[in-house]
């Protein structure tokens, strides 16, 4: 094992044990091996900077680096945005420890010396973000290296194997280039990735929710802040916004579309699906502190003749996130609520049994314009887990779920 | 109405919106300054030079909105905090050393914070003993219970107290046109204690935490690049708020001691007779109620601010929402600070403070130039700010500006090594 902090500054020789110059940076190309360093950068005196492949390089040490050419075959420094650069693009840089589910900014970099075919390989093992390879930085280059690492062994270390780590990169061409992927961090609960995006600045969050599905990206962004969302969302363009709030509970939708300026909001609402778009404009004529504001539009409704039979049928028939589905709602024809059943009783009656021996009683419900405070206040008295919204002539408009509520009260705090 | 100019009230009334949205960050970092140190070297400053200093507020003030202007741009572009900026782009030793500076100078902002506090319940009659632990206790638990927040809300609402100045002032009947005549006009003179004092206003007013607590806070409120000319008011409104209440500090002072009075401050209850045209005999309870404020105020934000910059800065956790076991070093540092800051104040007398202020002002001394200097490179990158980097007219204003604070900075902390003449720091001093 042998660090960054280590390997940095190192002279290094050519065949014939002329001194090139000093190690400034290594680098990495993904598209070929993404852990093997593929060019070692040289300062060279003159302000000049080497480039030396991997073939070239004959030995590896704590002391000196070696090359197995002559000076001469040596080629100059030219930038190339298909290497990673470990100093340049990983040290003292945020990266996302997706083991951890963490934010952390890189201390150091763990490598290991592979002998190939008789000659030496570096591989990049771990990102060091423990407060021993911050004493290392601190140390580094005043004081001898294995008195550096018996002062820095007395502190914490901590490492992250290098395949838990995804870098961040906000340009997208370089991040091809880079084969930077998500698809660890897409493995994640939505809230952990919510967590993620809080801890990072605009453009790394661009960077995140644009390579992530838009399915992921919408639970994701449903875990920040709104005002976040809102300044995330318009910072994309509008059609990859459209199909991410597209995918958005319409009350979350709603709310983030309404803290957007309403010429960017027109325009994603004009990107997205009709079907979709209705039901958010639905939504967003409503005060923002009334129940309406609260409410969402995803819900099962059935006719209040309907028997179990029918409530199955209905929920087969539910496009939404099912896991919110914790009571139906009855109305009769004119659409005015009459009733709600809970899930668990439709589970446990016979498929012939009426709803509406069914449904709880009393019901509750709430105006559509009633006060967050009244919503709040009937939640805790009634232990609802989901409150339906209805008009001034009773027809029911949506319904209102405890995770709202449960966010309100947090917010308030 | 016409529709184009119904479209302008919308347009007006919107901006009027995402304005106050925006505000805040500049007005908090404004009022801030104005803590006990602020408030007792204006009013040396006015007591014992009467209006011949009023002509710095103006470069004073210049500086002020340039600098902190360049931080507030920096944050909304790049959304990070200039800790984090530093640390990405100069490396983790030199992060470490700027910490270890603010660490140090924050101490010191501290201990005046608490030895204001201090001296403010003095005039209620409260024994410093009793007062400081209580102050210490009261602001640590405001910010680690989280109702920090609604509390600002009043702290910024008292600022209102500043008000009483102007009216004092005006009670007072000073030479205005005289006052006015030395606010545009330079004036200078080669006496020791003329060059301390505006070396001693300079320092107060201008100093580095402003810059990484004003970055941070413009990138928690999250602006959006395309608001950032509201930010860019925010600052200007912030900072020319500051100089208005030091000029009328200064007038006051002016008018009252200068004029009439012993030309000294040796206490709080000295600095509060420029409020006696309006307050009368209530003015020591009005004036300990301003600088019970300012102190509270500042000693909140300070401590907290800095563990902040310092665990972000070396990547450590930190935040009022994770549990004091996952950011072990951002609470011990943050407790560390209320603590140690109230504990000098109680224990040590004055002169024994001194060293620690000392430390504080070299601490600043050393670290305003680095800040400026990394501050200026920063923004000019173009990788980083894009079309938002500075501008050529800028740069040329911006280094200017360094140099010169730079320049006085480390005189100050020259002049630090001569306590006789810093009634900035201890008021008590400044009569001998």
């Amino acid at each position: 094992m042998i660090y960054f902090t280590e390997l940095e500054n190192l002279p290094v020789f050519d065949v014939k044990g002329e001194f090139l110059g000093r190690l400034f940076d290594l680098g990495v190309n993904p598209s070929q091996n993404n852990l093997r360093v593929a060019t070692y950068l040289v300062r060279a005196p003159k302000k000049k900077m080497l480039c030396i492949t991997h073939e070239q390089v004959q030995s590896i040490s704590v002391r000196s680096v070696q090359t197995r050419v002559p000076a001469d075959q040596l080629r100059d420094f030219a930038p190339d945005e298909g290497l990673l650069r470990i100093k340049k693009d990983v040290l003292d840089q945020q990266v996302i420890d997706v083991d951890n589910r963490k934010v952390v900014r890189v201390n150091d970099v763990d490598f290991d010396i592979q002998p190939t075919d008789g000659y030496s390989e570096l591989r990049i093992v771990a990102a060091n973000v423990g407060m021993g390879a911050a004493v290392r930085r601190l140390l580094q280059g005043l004081a001898a290296k294995h008195n550096i690492r018996l002062v820095s062994g007395l502190f914490s270390s901590k490492t992250i194997p290098w395949e838990f780590i995804n870098l961040i990169e906000p340009d997208p061409a370089r991040r091809v280039k880079l084969r930077i992927s998500y698809d660890r961090l897409a493995e994640l609960h939505p809230a952990d990735i919510g967590d993620i995006l809080e801890e990072l600045s605009r453009d790394e969050q661009k960077a995140v929710i644009e390579s992530l599905d838009d399915e992921t990206a919408a639970q994701a962004l449903s875990e920040i802040p709104t005002r976040m969302q809102a300044a995330l969302l318009e910072s994309i363009s509008p059609e990859k916004a459209a199909d991410i709030v597209e995918e958005m509970p319409p009350d979350e939708a709603a709310d983030v579309l309404q803290e957007m300026p309403p010429e960017i909001s027109a325009g994603v609402l004009a990107d997205m699906e009709k079907e979709e778009a209705k039901e958010v404009r639905g939504l967003l004529g409503f005060e923002e502190n009334t129940a309406g504001g609260l409410m969402t539009t995803e819900f099962v409704f059935v006719g209040d003749t309907a028997t179990v039979e029918g409530a199955i049928a209905a929920l087969k028939n539910f496009e939404g996130a099912l896991e919110w589905i914790h009571n139906l709602y009855l109305v009769d024809t004119q659409a005015v609520l009459t009733g709600m059943v809970p899930l668990a009783r439709i589970l446990l009656a016979e498929a012939s049994t009426p709803l509406a021996d069914l449904a709880a009683d009393p019901l509750i419900y709430l105006p559509v314009h009633a006060d967050q405070r009244d919503v709040v206040d009937l939640f805790h008295k009634y232990n609802l887990v989901t409150l339906p919204v209805v008009d001034e002539r009773c027809h029911l408009l949506g319904v209102v779920t405890s995770d709202d509520v449960l966010e309100l009260m947090v917010n308030r705090k | 109405m016409s529709i184009i100019s119904r479209q302008r009230v919308r347009h007006w009334r919107k901006t009027l919106v995402i304005f106050l949205a925006v505000v805040g960050p500049g007005i908090i970092t404004a009022n801030v300054d104005n803590d006990a140190g602020g408030i007792y070297t204006y009013s040396a400053a006015g007591a014992s030079h009467g209006y011949s200093l009023l002509w710095t507020l103006i470069p004073i003030t210049v500086a002020l909105i340039v600098v902190q202007e360049m931080v507030a741009r920096m944050g909304v572009v790049t959304g990070k905090g200039l800790a984090d900026l530093i640390r990405e782009e100069y490396g983790f030793r030199t992060t470490f050393i700027l910490m270890g500076l603010l660490l140090a100078a924050n101490l010191g902002n501290t201990v005046a914070n608490f030895a204001g506090f201090a001296s403010g319940m003095s005039l209620f009659g409260a024994s410093r003993f009793i007062a400081v632990p209580v102050g210490a206790l009261f602001v640590w638990l405001l910010v680690v219970k989280g109702t920090y927040r609604q509390v600002e809300k009043v702290f910024l609402a008292a600022c209102v107290f500043y008000l009483a100045y102007p009216v004092s002032s005006f009670f007072a009947h000073p030479d205005w046109a005289h006052a006015l005549v030395a606010t545009v006009k330079p004036s200078f003179h080669f006496d020791a204690g003329y060059l301390f004092m505006i070396i001693g206003l300079v320092g107060t007013t201008i100093a580095p935490w402003m810059q990484f607590y004003q970055q941070a806070s413009v990138v928690e409120k999250g602006i959006k690049v395309r608001d950032y000319k509201l930010v860019r008011w925010d600052v200007i409104i912030g900072m020319i708020t500051t100089d208005v209440v030091a000029f009328f500090i200064i007038v006051a002072c002016a008018a009252t001691i200068y004029t009439n009075g012993s030309r000294s401050i040796a206490s709080a209850a000295d600095a509060a007779v420029a409020l006696r045209p309006l307050a009368g005999q209530a003015a020591g309870i009005l004036f300990a109620f301003g600088l019970v404020n300012a102190s509270l105020f500042a000693s909140s934000i300070l401590p907290l601010s800095t563990a902040y910059y310092v665990c972000e800065g070396l990547g450590l956790e930190s935040g009022l929402d994770k549990r004091f076991r996952e950011a072990p070093t951002f609470y011990w540092l943050y407790t560390g600070l209320v603590v140690g800051g109230a504990m000098i104040v109680m224990i040590m007398s004055e002169e024994r403070q001194i060293p620690i202020i000392l430390m504080s002002q070299v601490a600043n001394g050393i670290l305003l130039p680095c800040v400026l200097i990394y501050m200026l490179r920063l923004s000019n990158r173009i990788d980083l700010m894009g079309e938002y980097r500075n501008s050529r007219t800028f740069n040329v204003i911006a280094w200017t500006t360094s140099i010169v604070m730079i320049a006085l900075t480390l005189l100050l902390v020259v002049s630090s090594f001569f306590p006789g003449r810093l009634p900035w720091i201890t008021p008590q001093s400044s009569g001998g």
